[in-house]
């Protein structure tokens, strides 16, 4: 007691630092956000401040605060060319690629939220916390000698507020743990979660913002408006497709953080991109009305002909041009929040931080209701409200932002899918667009599998058979001379049309296997998955049978996914699941195997993705190195005639 | 003895009858289709039924359902199955109420008479002749299996002829051992996969066949 006291005050005066550090790392960060480059260096001194933290919350206050599940950073993946890819885009250089691929896995990192709270509030909080015992040892004594009279009174005051300060330090010490703690390691089963009270704030929350974010982009859009305008009025209308190939951009990432964000279904609506100009037989390029010796600049008119005719520039341009008007709606939801939350309710509730040490210093004392006041004297009639109730004003209008987030966000998609979705025009050229390529590798597997049979039956099978034929005829001329002969023949015929008849059962079973005929789709899984030599379960919902076409599409894609799990994965262990829900068959297959596999790489999946394509299926790979690897197709289709399924 | 028989291919059905016959056999009935087997089990009795997995109307594992619907019904009815394909699954699924009289066989094993007719012969008796083709895959996907993999070469080519049905004396021939050299090599895989030892070729192939399916 007589050293521990006097240490917990000097280590909460340690921590108290720490956490004025931890503020000012948070506005380094904040910077570094804006400024992207040095992020990655802000959020390794954000998590060391926190390890050091974690440190000491376990040593002086005996709190153990978890550190977050993180998976170790993937690994960059240099091509056997030499050439950095990521997302599709290759690299020569390792160092861009590396800085995004951190980003993105810093981006998806759920704790990093916590981590940035946990910095802005500690000052205000833990750090406030143990800052009272100092703070009691060193004022306390001053200020009983400044406000009490007399000569006794101020020391014994002096002496409680010493000893109180003493007394509460090792409290003030495992307040700090346990406010790090709360901050920083989730507790999911808490009832704010539980009850739905939680998500229902987080939701309205959410939108609130994300709805003046979107209003945001959406002046930034305007912006896009008028570069346009003034490229029109400049080079007489000649350079929109230009500026509008640029602003494309633009209107895109305000559709994909609308989708992010709400959830909204805002397809990309332009038209396919024609295909590329061909050599006229005079040798030059048309497009349109206009030749083009180059193709370089004919390809380049074509575009800017496309991008001129497609409707969807014009509706872009319109939306761009309107933007404002849902913008200034948009951002109603955070100004009311803004304002009443943060300006009466929070500013109120923190002022003693900050007005009381400054009152005591020098004197001035400032109102809690400063910000209130500053809004009386814009509008001089609020002053029949009393100034303490500015607090309850502010609630009003945070309640009322949140309820109106929701609803404004829905309105504004709305009023963006008029005309940022696609037309039923564009929808239909993509459509036609995406049969024409499924079409075409339909057609071209189908031909290269037809192709392979061929071959399969005119070396295998067929000259088996002939080879059996001239067998028997030797043994028709031998059966009376040399029946030794004769019967070695028998058994090499014997033999030969066995090993034919094993063939064409291989054959049978690549173009479609008979349990699949005989029994469906989860059942010929089921098979396959026993004559793998891995454990594989298989739970199957499937009551009924699906179309033979999808059931042979799918039947292959398990085969394709169990054979790379056995061969590629190192699994031990592999889990399919067919499902069958609302229209859509799901198929999964995880393995525990190494994972690390990419979609990009190897015939295998691609071929299956086309395969699927015909269905208008989808193939999604979810594969991070160290597995496990998951494997999902989706394929649309019905399911026939409910029969009973025997397992 | 009496057989049913079911084989909707006229030319095979005639070539069955045929072969069947000369051996000795009587075809209580020769069928063509699921419905007709159910009936003709039922209605029969016989001594052993020869069917085929596929048959019609609906082409799918018609004659299968039929005879497992007939051993519901007659338990221990020896069935012989045959197809163009065989499929572990459809194997254990015969095998699945141990009442063992159970042959599931590839029909190119038809081309060989001899040994088709013996295996037929089995199953009447009560035995099982499963196809090698099957036991086959059942050894390669327990070959990563710890007890499995103790099994001496010899011991495993023992274990393959086992889990088809035959007898310790069939076994001996096919390996050129003398009987009482295969008798050492099954106690010895019976020690090794830990399987109660039991003098019954029947009930040692179940032993085996479960224990195989089980891995």
């Amino acid at each position: 007691m007589m050293t521990r006291s006097p240490l917990a005050v000097v280590r909460g005066l340690a921590l108290a630092g720490l956490g004025l550090a931890g503020l000012v790392v948070w506005l380094f960060g904040l910077l570094a956000a804006t400024l992207i480059v040095p992020f990655p260096l802000a959020v390794s001194a954000m998590t060391w401040l926190r390890d050091l933290n974690r440190t000491l919350a376990r040593r002086w206050a005996g709190v153990t605060v978890d550190a977050p599940p993180r998976r170790p950073p993937p690994q960059l993946r240099r091509r056997d060319d030499g050439w950095y890819v990521l997302d599709r885009q290759l690299y020569r250089s390792p160092v861009v690629p590396a800085f995004l691929l951190k980003m993105q896995w810093l981006g998806q990192d759920k704790s990093l939220a916590r981590l940035w709270y946990w910095l802005l509030f500690t000052p205000f909080t833990g750090g406030l916390a143990v800052l009272i015992p100092p703070a009691l040892i060193v004022g306390g004594p001053i200020a009983a000698a400044r406000l009490l009279p007399g000569p006794v009174a101020p020391v014994v005051a002096g002496v409680l507020a010493v000893a109180a300060g003493l007394l509460i330090a090792p409290a003030m010490l495992r307040v700090q743990a346990l406010w790090t703690r709360f901050a920083l390691q989730p507790a999911p089963d808490s009832w704010w979660v539980t009850s739905g009270v939680g998500p229902w704030f987080g939701r309205r929350w959410a939108a609130t913002w994300h709805g003046a974010g979107l209003a945001g982009l959406s002046f930034a859009a305007f912006g896009g408006f008028l570069v346009n305008l003034v490229a029109a009025l400049v080079s007489w209308g000649g350079l929109i497709p230009v500026v509008s190939g640029v602003t494309r951009v633009l209107v895109d990432i305000y559709r994909r953080w609308a989708r992010e964000w709400t959830g909204a279904e805002l397809p990309e609506p332009y038209r396919p991109a024609p295909p590329p100009p061909v050599r006229d037989s005079d040798g030059s390029y048309r497009v349109g009305r206009s030749l083009h010796e180059r193709r370089e600049t004919a390809i380049r008119a074509q575009r800017l002909t496309a991008i001129l005719t497609d409707p969807a520039t014009w509706r872009d341009l319109l939306w761009m041009a309107l933007a404002p008007i849902p913008a200034v709606v948009g951002f109603v939801p955070a100004v009311l929040v803004g304002f009443g939350f943060f300006g009466l309710v929070w500013q109120a509730l923190s002022w003693a931080i900050w007005a009381v040490p400054l009152g005591l210093s020098t004197g001035t004392w400032v109102t809690p209701w400063y910000i209130w006041y500053a809004a009386t004297d814009l509008a001089p009639g609020l002053t029949v409200v009393p100034d303490w109730a500015s607090m309850l004003v502010g609630l009003a209008l945070t309640a009322a932002g949140l309820l109106l987030a929701l609803p404004l966000v829905r309105l504004r998609v709305r009023f963006d899918a008029l005309l940022l979705n696609p037309t039923k025009s564009a929808r239909l050229g993509q459509r036609v667009q995406r049969l024409t390529e499924t079409r075409t590798d339909a057609v071209d597997a189908q031909a290269a599998e037809l192709r392979r049979i061929e071959r399969d039956l005119h070396d295998g099978a067929q000259a088996r058979l002939v080879a059996v034929g001239l067998g028997l005829a030797a043994i028709d001329r031998l059966l009376e001379s040399d029946p030794q002969t004769a019967r070695r023949l028998l058994d090499q015929a014997r033999l030969s049309s066995a090993t034919a008849l094993t063939e064409l059962r291989d054959l049978v079973r690549g173009i479609h296997p008979p349990v699949l005929a005989e029994r469906g789709l989860a059942d010929a899984v089921r098979a396959v998955a026993l004559d793998t030599p891995l454990p594989v379960d298989v739970t199957a919902t499937l009551d009924g049978r699906l179309d033979p076409a999808v059931e042979t599409a799918a039947y292959f894609a398990v085969c394709e996914a169990l054979t790379n799990a056995v061969r590629h994965a190192e699994a031990q262990r592999v889990t399919i699941v067919l499902r069958h829900h609302d229209g859509v068959l799901t198929i999964t297959v995880t393995d525990d195997g190494r994972g690390g596999a990419d979609p990009g790489r190897g015939s295998g999946l691609a071929g299956l993705r086309r395969r699927l394509g015909t269905f208008d299926g989808v193939l999604d790979l979810h594969s991070p190195a160290g597995g496990p690897t998951v494997l999902t197709l989706e394929i649309p289709c019905a399911l026939s005639s409910p029969k009973t399924s025997t397992s | 003895m009496r057989v049913v028989l079911a084989e909707d291919l006229h030319i095979l059905r005639d070539g069955l009858v045929l072969l069947l016959e000369a051996h000795g056999f009587e075809i209580a009935a020769a069928v063509a289709s699921g419905p007709e087997l159910r009936r003709a089990l039922t209605r029969e009795r016989p001594d052993v039924a020869v069917v085929d997995v596929r048959l019609p109307p609906s082409y799918t594992d018609e004659g299968l359902q039929a005879a497992l619907a007939a051993r519901r019904e007659v338990p221990g009815l020896p069935v012989l199955v045959l197809s163009q394909h065989v499929e572990q699954l459809y194997a254990r699924e015969l095998l699945a109420d141990g009442a063992g009289a159970i042959g599931y066989l590839l029909k190119d094993r038809v081309v060989n008479g001899d040994q088709f007719i013996e295996a037929v012969r089995r199953v009447a008796a009560g035995g099982t002749a499963m196809d090698p083709e099957v036991i086959a895959k059942l050894l390669t996907t327990n070959a990563r299996d710890v007890p499995f993999a103790r099994l001496s070469p010899r011991e495993r080519e023992v274990l393959e002829l086992m889990a088809q049905g035959r007898s310790n004396a069939a076994i001996a021939t096919r390996l050129f051992l003398s009987e009482s050299a295969v008798g050492k090599h099954t106690a010895a895989i019976f020690t090794k996969l830990d399987l109660p030892p039991s003098d019954d070729d029947n009930r040692r192939v179940r032993a085996v066949l479960t224990y195989l399916n089980n891995t």
